[in-house]
């Protein structure tokens, strides 16, 4: 117990230090100056469209992962590994690549007036990148986590696959998939070294807090660790709670 | 009527079965572990592609591999399964997982009497967590039957539950089998199970099938030394140019030449087994279990036994033989040692 507290204590220093750092009167000019939560509101937007986004393309294929029904699993999971393992920064470097405007599919986005470079989508764009390995990884393990049998006998009592998918395999991960959502949600409103390349503007609150502390110092900075901090928690708190739940129903 | 005739290939042999099961009979296949009894089952319920076969179940055409080749997908065969694990899903309510079936639509007066009937009725609202191994079987029961499958199949469903409630879920299984009427088949290598359950007992073994037959029939009069070791005759004695089956249970002491062959030889050992004895009982080169009502003499005696009406094996092959060599019934072996 004492140990736990102990590294419980030592993990929360960052954020213990962050509330004995702040001064009300800091907060309260930092916070309300002209526009200063815009940076909020880009924030908590591109993270629930890097949600959606992550939820509808990267959930079917963490199942056909989990499935094991891929040919070569070991390339799939690498592919999956490799994104993970590219520091953040190098991926905005290498979206460039891909999306910037001299790329085909910036082109394309031109053609359709519109920009992967310094716009909401680019910022879309680079939280889904930074988040995806987290929360696919996360998302598969949730769907390993069923047995297939069950998938199975659903079949035979007259499921067609993608029923079953809904009515079964869906709602036995879902504690599991809320849990990689949060993370996933977690990096997406963290997200720095992607965003700093391709979507410096609009300003999420992580770039916020880098600008005001190279223009007005460390003081003026922290009130935004601290908004992140209380807007990013309830989602994976609330996930945290629903699963608990969940399993506790399912205890009977 | 489900008829199936399939090949399908497992890693160490063929399965080559040809069976048909009328509307409300109950077949029990019977054979060892590994001998193809569930590949049998998936196949025909549509979870393994055979290799050829043609399947029919109530006049429709479930596989067929020659032309007009057909596969129906497993979730239109109708075909239930009820396997080892109840495979009740646990996110949803007792209730909710007997009306999971698209094609259930219980009136609430219908639920309520298929749940008293297989005793499940304060369990409507329970979690499957909540359940116990005989409950959660009922309710998987309880769950193919409001689906109103074509056929039923349980494959080994009674592992690990204890000996009474088998017996309630056999009986159970077996009286609605014959109410609704749909063909049933029981996977089980316990032969006792496959008794009480079937009206016909088919015994397959590595991907064969030996012997298909009454269930007395398969038991008294195997078809080759392979099924009669299958279904528990654990001595084989030579007797002239053919081996005759003793299976411990159809052993008597005391020498009745008119009900079977005698044989004398020398206990080896003894011990109590159930509310009598286990002996064995060494005649020539061959020794053999027997179960008797009385404590048998202590090892080292002599001891005569009639073993009743055995089946006899030609000595080299593996077919039945007609009938007890030299056409005598009483064979004393020489006594041992």
């Amino acid at each position: 117990m004492a140990g736990t507290g102990i590294i419980w204590l030592a993990l929360l220093g960052p954020v213990i230090a962050l509330f004995t750092h702040l001064s009300w009167h800091a907060i309260t000019k930092s916070l309300t100056a002209p526009g200063a939560l815009d940076p909020l509101l880009i924030s908590v937007e591109s993270g629930l469209v890097t949600l959606g986004v992550l939820f509808v393309i990267c959930t079917p294929l963490a199942w056909t992962l989990a499935r094991g029904k891929l040919p070569f699993p070991r390339v799939w999971e690498t592919g999956v590994l490799c994104s993970l393992l590219l520091p953040p920064l190098v991926i905005g470097l290498l979206l460039v690549f891909l999306v910037g405007p001299y790329t085909p599919i910036g082109s394309l986005l031109a053609h359709l007036h519109q920009s992967a470079t310094n716009t909401f989508l680019a910022l879309v764009i680079a939280e889904v990148y930074e988040s995806a390995p987290y929360y696919i990884l996360g998302a598969q393990s949730a769907f390993a986590g069923v047995e297939p049998r069950l998938e199975q006998q659903a079949g035979l009592l007259g499921d067609r696959p993608r029923r079953v998918f809904r009515r079964v395999t869906l709602p036995l991960a879902a504690p599991g998939l809320a849990m990689s959502l949060s993370i996933a949600w977690a990096r997406a409103m963290g997200a720095f070294g992607a965003v700093v390349i391709i979507a410096y503007n609009p300003m999420g609150i992580p770039l916020q807090i880098f600008t005001t502390l190279q223009e007005t110092g460390l003081a003026s900075a922290l009130p935004y660790a601290l908004v992140l901090l209380v807007v990013a928690l309830p989602l994976p708190l609330a996930a945290y709670i629903w699963s608990a739940r969940a399993g506790r129903r399912r205890r009977g | 009527m489900l008829d199936a005739d399939v090949e399908v290939d497992r890693r160490e042999f063929t399965v080559r079965v040809a069976l048909q099961v009328a509307p409300g009979e109950r077949l029990a296949l019977f054979g060892p572990s590994g001998a193809g009894k569930t590949t049998l089952l998936e196949v025909i319920a549509g979870l393994v592609p055979p290799r050829r076969g043609h399947i029919e179940l109530g006049g429709r055409v479930l596989t067929s591999t020659a032309p007009p080749v057909r596969d129906v997908p497993p979730w239109q065969r109708r075909v239930g399964l009820l396997r080892q694990d109840p495979g009740l899903f646990p996110h949803l309510s007792v209730r909710d997982n007997l009306c999971y079936a698209p094609s259930a639509s219980p009136s609430e007066a219908e639920l309520s009497s298929l749940a008293s009937l297989l005793g499940i009725e304060p369990l409507l609202a329970a979690m499957p967590a909540r359940l116990s191994g005989g409950q959660a079987h009922r309710v998987a029961l309880g769950r193919l039957l409001l689906a109103h499958c074509d056929t039923l199949f349980l494959d080994e469903p009674y592992t690990g539950l204890d000996a009474s409630l088998r017996r309630t879920l056999t009986h159970l299984v077996a009286s609605l089998v014959a109410e609704r009427s749909v063909p049933a088949i029981l996977v089980t290598h316990e032969l006792a199970d496959a008794q009480a359950f079937a009206d016909r007992l088919a015994v397959l073994d590595r991907g064969a099938l030996l012997q298909v037959g009454a269930p007395d029939e398969v038991v008294l009069r195997p078809a080759s030394r392979r099924v009669a070791e299958l279904v528990g005759y654990l001595g084989f004695v030579p007797s002239g140019r053919t081996v005759a089956g003793v299976h411990p249970e159809r052993v008597i002491p005391g020498a009745f030449g008119d009900r079977g062959l005698v044989l004398t030889g020398t206990v080896t050992a003894s011990r109590p087994a159930g509310a009598g004895w286990e002996a064995d009982l060494r005649t020539g080169e061959a020794v053999m279990t027997c179960r008797l009502a009385d404590r048998p003499p202590a090892s080292g005696a002599l001891f005569t036994v009639t073993a009743l009406d055995p089946p006899y094996f030609a000595a080299e092959e593996d077919e039945p033989a007609t009938g007890p060599a030299e056409g005598g019934q009483t064979f004393p072996e020489q006594v041992a040692g």
